[in-house]
């Protein structure tokens, strides 16, 4: 399933990934003939967080387990000396000749989209997602050939719908956003990228004095979980609430346990390069990490279709979270110990 | 490396344990049909996937990171055998 398919004109390589930013990243640096991994990307890019955000303009509280979006790109143009060129044309006929009028010189273009837009993806599974990511590798007539990291083939995507996804309205608007590589060095020594990934990372997670980020927005998470009751409209409301949790965890692009899986297969290909038994010991417990978020996952997604919401089963949840915020707080503050 | 009938049964036996159903038997499930699909014995959700998973995980120390992968995985016990014994192949370095 990784191994992808080719598109013939532009030889952009489509793969599968975990995720739609760091698999389109990875994906065009890649092609700009960079030898680096999605999970490499991650972790140099100091991809893994978490942040509780709860504020009048958001429908329901919510949580985040990785860096802001955008970071990853911004994040490896410093640390690996890539050049991207981004562009937002300001309507959908100037955005369409831009992307047109690079694809004509065979550069692949990362756009976001609305994820509902994308033909190719069935009617069921069909959800709007303003933060979507894919890569345009080619046009003929009214057709794009689009890389989607979340699809197993290069698929189709018409002019119209492209347009549409680009422009569409709501939380996270594209507002057009395109980016391609313009330069990125063949060679890169990537173990100073790697150590300051992790101290940048590792500091976010425990050093930052914010409440709701970090290690702190994890503990504010497990307590204010216990108030989700008097948020919602009804059982109904709390049940889908509740099962959000595994969702956002497991299913939105997070390579599984809130990107924990995706930061320990890092830890483990840094421990390689950079020759560090520490941090293949790291690793080994990230993997751990993970599966214990998993288990909260299953915890909330089995209460929450079971509507058995009572207190004491939030009570267990929240428990199950806070004992991950102890876990995480310990592991983070080793981590930065072994990179100084 | 094609997996066993014993392996395949063994999947059923999991995901019927693992789900709690009582209704169903390993011989109503169709190896090759969507596990996700009506026109299975079984018709299962994302939360049964997950608990599928963590049973796999738990019985055969394998590890599925990512859902979207896991999804192609779990699509029917003709895919979760292949990669079962695609896994342990390669535990056993074959």
């Amino acid at each position: 399933m990784k191994k992808g398919t080719m598109d013939n004109k532009t030889r952009y390589l489509h793969k599968m990934a975990a995720h739609c930013e760091t698999g389109s990243v990875t994906g065009l640096l890649n092609h700009a003939g960079m030898n680096i991994t999605e999970p490499m990307v991650f972790g140099i890019s100091s991809g893994i967080f978490f942040a509780y955000l709860q504020s009048s303009k958001l429908p329901f509280p919510m949580f985040v387990t990785r860096n802001m979006p955008g970071s990853i790109r911004k994040k490896t143009a410093k640390r690996l000396g890539v050049v991207y060129k981004k562009s937002k044309p300001r309507d959908p006929r100037k955005a369409s000749e831009s992307l047109d009028a690079l694809l004509a010189q065979n550069i692949p273009v990362a756009v976001q989209v609305d994820m509902f837009e994308m033909d190719y993806i069935p009617p069921h599974m069909k959800a709007h997602f303003n933060g979507h990511f894919i890569i345009a590798v080619g046009k003929e007539k009214d057709s794009y050939t689009v890389s989607d990291c979340y699809f197993p083939t290069l698929a189709q995507l018409s002019q119209t719908s492209m347009e549409r996804a680009r422009f569409a309205r709501g939380d996270m608007a594209p507002h057009g956003l395109q980016y391609y590589v313009k330069q990125a060095p063949q060679q890169v020594d990537l173990r100073t990228p790697i150590r300051k990934g992790i101290k940048e990372a590792a500091r976010n997670m425990v050093k930052l004095p914010i409440p709701f980020l970090g290690v702190k927005g994890i503990r504010l998470f497990a307590r204010k979980l216990m108030e989700w009751p008097k948020l919602v409209r009804d059982e109904e409301h709390l049940s889908h609430e509740v099962m959000m949790i595994s969702a956002i965890l497991e299913e939105r692009g997070t390579g599984g346990a809130g990107f924990r899986f995706m930061y320990a297969t890092f830890l483990q290909e840094a421990a390689k390069l950079l020759n560090d038994a520490g941090l293949a010991d790291m690793s080994k417990q990230m993997m751990g990490i993970g599966d214990r978020w998993r288990e909260i996952s299953l915890h909330a997604a089995r209460i929450g279709k079971k509507k058995d919401l009572g207190p004491d089963r939030l009570k267990e949840l929240s428990a199950m979270i806070m004992a991950r915020a102890d876990e995480e707080e310990k592991f983070f503050n080793q981590l930065l110990k072994i990179v100084g | 490396m094609e997996p066993s009938k014993e392996l395949k049964r063994e999947i059923k036996e999991l995901i019927i344990e693992s789900l709690k159903i009582t209704d169903v038997k390993p011989d109503d499930i169709i190896d090759s049909a969507s596990l996700f699909e009506e026109t299975n014995a079984l018709q299962i959700d994302s939360v049964d996937a997950l608990e599928i998973v963590m049973a796999l995980q738990r019985k055969y120390g394998v590890h599925i990171d990512d859902q979207n992968l896991g999804r192609f995985i779990i699509k029917s016990v003709d895919t979760i055998a292949e990669f079962i014994a695609k896994e342990q192949a390669a535990k056993q370095g074959l």
